[in-house]
């Protein structure tokens, strides 16, 4: 470990925390030392722990064992409010803001403080809410209701409420995954700032690219323990990844399958818009059977509406939908399904699996009235369990059977019970809505085989995610959205971060 | 853990059998549940049983599909209705009153449960509270027609006339117990066979443990919510049929709401956590509860009250738990 040099400068220091929840030993002795003037970067897979690190720091967890040392004091805070009076501030990856307050109101909340006659002076609090964002350089409209502002600005309205409560620990967890990536450098550069007048910058993340380029010191976490703590300017992205996984995971080798033809075309397809949205489409897109379309956008440019309106579960305002040359524009989810759709849909645990249920249950989903899992009104429990133990063969689900409840799953087994019900029977297009998010990397590594085998295959796939590696690695083309309209269409070759990400932003590519 | 559960149970088994007072209340429980003259209270808690688990199963097959249909009694009360306007008045072959009074009372009972749902789904009433208010106008209305227009004055109490002698559901030998129970347990056995076994069964669960998952797959779930309403309250019209056709041979004002059938119902298949195969048990539960009270009541002076204060504690319980609608399991 690199890291003896800077002992004494420890601001505070987690010494091997342990913990279980039931059976799961979710901290393994776990050690994690915070210093001023740097930017530390906590990585790891989904399930290593970061969280519940983080949440043992806040006083939100009891640890079984472990100690806690803030400028040579021991002893856990007491609570959340304990850790925020010490100057510890967490941004969490759903922001917690008012959408129908003001910026003001959100930063002052809390510490607005009752003076005479339990009256709030907002004036007070303004300018020294003011005052705070001019040393650091944002420029947030006060009085703008908070629902009216985009997402990287409510980012920055979080910011700014640690900031005016003074936190001289600022923890962010996985800040990048709403931002565009200049707003992502921009971000940093504004850590960095806060790094440089002495403050502790933590920035949970899963993307390395990040690391390598913004932090000082990276720890890893794998299975509840540091498997390793590097300083950044020592190591290499490929080392960081061997430590998340334990092992080394080879690169997506893609190829192209696109054939001749049109399996799926859009024409002015407008989505019907819910109470409140804004308007989604018209989308124009045509594509080959065997291709896949990569859609990227900053989180909530439409990628939901479309893919519902894709699927049938959004009617289309107008505009039509065709596969394979049939209008399915006013067809309904199963009638679509019957013609070749498969759809991975974004929310597991509530649109893509019955959680309660158990795997079998969940893999014949959609084909439960058909054979051979159905005769007539009566369902085939036999073939239903087969298909289930099949599933669990071909997919290597870790599982103890096909009537085990989804719910004791991990996310990548769950998420291969979706992937492999929804791949049988060889669907003609896939709309796979972050089909990869919130699984282990082995994991995604096997669904985006998978996807890329479903293409080779025949198969059209509309590939919606929030991960531009992903969408770089796998795309025959690549659909950026911006507020609702393909801000561009770029063919693989085209494909380059700067360009990508000048799109979502709503420039021109 | 294991052991400390089982201590409090085990001492006040100790404390009933070794103390003469306690040991009194209980033997007189046993006998107001299942003793008696011919063995006639046995009878009777069967009989009240039967009611508790037609009501119990129509509200499984609503909450089974994610619906909180607290309907019962109202569709209870209009399938009691619709089977005595049957009965009494349709000018009907004998043999063809009961198939007809079956048809009339589901229809009745479906129709008033579909009705909540479409309150739900086309004017926004959140069917818990759109079922739970529909009640009223049912218990009303069938009030007021076993008062005024369809009173048996001569009878001196607000009831209708007597279902036809050759019409009335039987009774076994030398009980009081009628042949409706026979309607009751094939109700129930077929909606715990078909929970598992069938394609609808599984749809209904599908929707409701993950309404959006149902949708997602390409369930019909617009339709699967109105056949699962219909059917539960159908349920309910059929067991208001059996009472009006076998114990009571009439509709008497307030024999369907006062016992709290639908209540208990709800408060049974709560207990059972919403799985079907427990539904039965939960059910002879709270009958022997109920006729059990009455034998307290009788032998002690503890009065039959106790058993609605131990049906609300169970209610606390079961909502204490977290054994609410949120957490049940799949099979």
């Amino acid at each position: 470990m690199a890291a003896d040099d800077s002992r004494q400068a420890a601001l505070c220091r987690l010494h091997r925390i342990d913990k279980h929840f039931g059976r799961t030993h979710a901290l393994r002795g776990a050690s994690l030392e915070l210093r001023p003037g740097e930017v530390l970067a906590l990585v790891g897979e989904n399930g290593a722990g970061k969280t519940t690190l983080m949440n043992v720091l806040f006083g939100l967890i009891a640890p079984d064992a472990g100690g806690f040392e803030l400028e040579g004091r021991e002893g856990f805070f007491a609570d959340a409010a304990d850790a925020i009076a010490h100057g510890f501030g967490m941004v969490h990856q759903h922001f917690m803001l008012f959408d129908d307050m003001s910026v003001l109101e959100n930063v002052v909340i809390g510490a607005e403080g009752p003076g005479r006659l339990g009256r709030i002076d907002l004036a007070a609090r303004a300018a020294e809410v003011t005052e705070v964002m001019r040393r650091f350089g944002f420029h947030l409209p006060l009085e703008t209701r908070v629902r009216d502002l985009p997402v990287a600005a409510r980012q920055q309205i979080e910011i700014v409420k640690l900031l005016y409560r003074e936190a001289r620990v600022v923890i962010l967890d996985e800040p990048t995954a709403v931002l565009t990536p200049q707003e992502a450098d921009a971000l940093f550069s504004m850590l960095r700032g806060l790094a440089g007048e002495g403050r502790a910058v933590v920035v949970i993340t899963h993307k390395l690219s990040e690391v390598m380029t913004h932090a000082d010191r990276v720890v890893v976490m794998r299975g509840g323990e540091v498997a390793g703590e590097r300083r950044v300017a020592e190591t290499s992205a490929a080392e960081i990844a061997r430590l998340m996984v334990g092992r080394d995971i080879a690169p997506v080798e893609k190829k192209t399958h696109a054939g001749t033809g049109t399996r799926l075309a859009l024409r002015g397809l407008l989505c019907a818009a819910r109470e409140g949205e804004r308007q989604v489409g018209p989308v124009d897109l045509d594509l080959r059977p065997g291709e896949i379309l990569g859609i990227a956008g900053v989180a909530g440019s439409g990628q939901g509406p479309l893919v519902e309106t894709l699927v049938g579960l959004r009617p289309a305002e107008s505009g039509r939908i065709e596969l394979d040359g049939q209008d399915i524009t006013r067809a309904n989810v199963a009638a679509r399904r019957a013609a070749g759709l498969a759809y991975m849909a974004e929310d597991r645990m509530r649109s893509g699996l019955a959680i309660e249920a158990s795997l079998a249950e969940n893999a014949v989903a959609g084909r439960e009235a058909q054979p051979p899992f159905a005769r007539g009104p009566l369902r085939a429990l036999g073939a239903v369990a087969d298909f289930g133990r099949d599933l669990i063969a071909r997919y290597d689900i870790r599982a103890t059977g096909p009537t085990q409840r989804v719910a004791q799953l991990s996310g990548g087994n769950k998420q291969k019970i979706v992937v492999g019900r929804e791949l049988s029977g060889t669907p003609r297009l896939i709309v796979a809505h972050n089909p990869c998010w919130g699984v282990d990397i082995g994991a995604i590594r096997f669904i985006q085989d998978q996807l890329l085998a479903a293409a080779e295959a025949g198969a059209a796939v509309i590939f919606v995610s929030s991960e531009l590696d992903e969408l770089f690695a796998l795309s025959d083309r690549l659909a950026v959205l911006y507020d609702g309209q393909v801000q561009a269409l770029l063919d693989r070759g085209d494909l380059e971060t700067g360009r990508v990400g000048r799109a979502m932003a709503g420039a021109a590519a | 853990m294991s052991r400390a559960r089982w201590i409090v149970p085990l001492a006040a088994l100790a404390a009933i059998a070794l103390i003469p007072d306690l040991r009194a209340i209980a033997l007189g429980f046993l006998d107001g549940a299942f003793g008696g003259r011919n063995m006639f209270n046995l009878w009777s808690t069967v009989s009240r049983a039967s009611i508790l688990l037609g009501m119990a199963v129509g509200v499984l097959v609503a909450f089974r599909a994610g619906l909180i249909n607290l309907g019962g009694e109202g569709q209870l009360v209009l399938g009691g209705l619709a089977a005595a306007l049957v009965g009494i008045y349709a000018p009907l072959p004998v043999w063809a009153i009961v198939p007809a009074a079956v048809l009339g009372a589901m229809l009745a009972g479906g129709l008033w449960g579909m009705l909540a749902l479409w309150l739900d789904r086309g004017l926004k009433v959140p069917l818990l509270v759109g079922s739970l208010l529909l009640n009223y106008p049912a218990g009303y209305f069938a009030s007021w027609l076993a008062s005024h227009p369809l009173r048996d004055v001569a009878s001196g109490i607000a009831q209708t006339h007597r279902i036809d002698r050759d019409a009335r559901l039987p009774r076994f030998d030398g009980t009081i117990l009628d042949y409706g129970i026979f309607f009751t347990v094939a109700v129930a056995l077929l909606v715990i066979l078909a929970d598992r076994y069938s394609v609808f069964g599984y749809r209904l669960r599908m929707q409701g443990l993950a309404p959006g998952f149902a949708r997602a797959q390409g369930m019909p779930t617009g339709r699967l919510g109105y056949q699962a309403l219909f059917l539960s309250g159908a349920i309910a019209g059929l067991t208001g049929f059996t009472a009006v056709f076998g114990f009571a041979q009439r509709y008497v004002d307030g024999m369907l709401t006062l016992p709290l059938y639908a209540w208990t119902g709800i408060v049974a298949v709560l207990l059972a956590g919403i799985v079907p195969w427990r539904v039965p048990i939960a059910a002879a539960l709270f009958a022997v509860l109920a006729t059990g009270a009455g034998g307290m009541e009788r032998v002690a002076g503890i009065p039959r009250e106790s058993a609605q204060i131990i049906t609300g504690l169970v209610i606390l319980w079961l909502a204490g738990s977290g054994r609410s609608l949120m957490r049940r399991r799949g099979e």
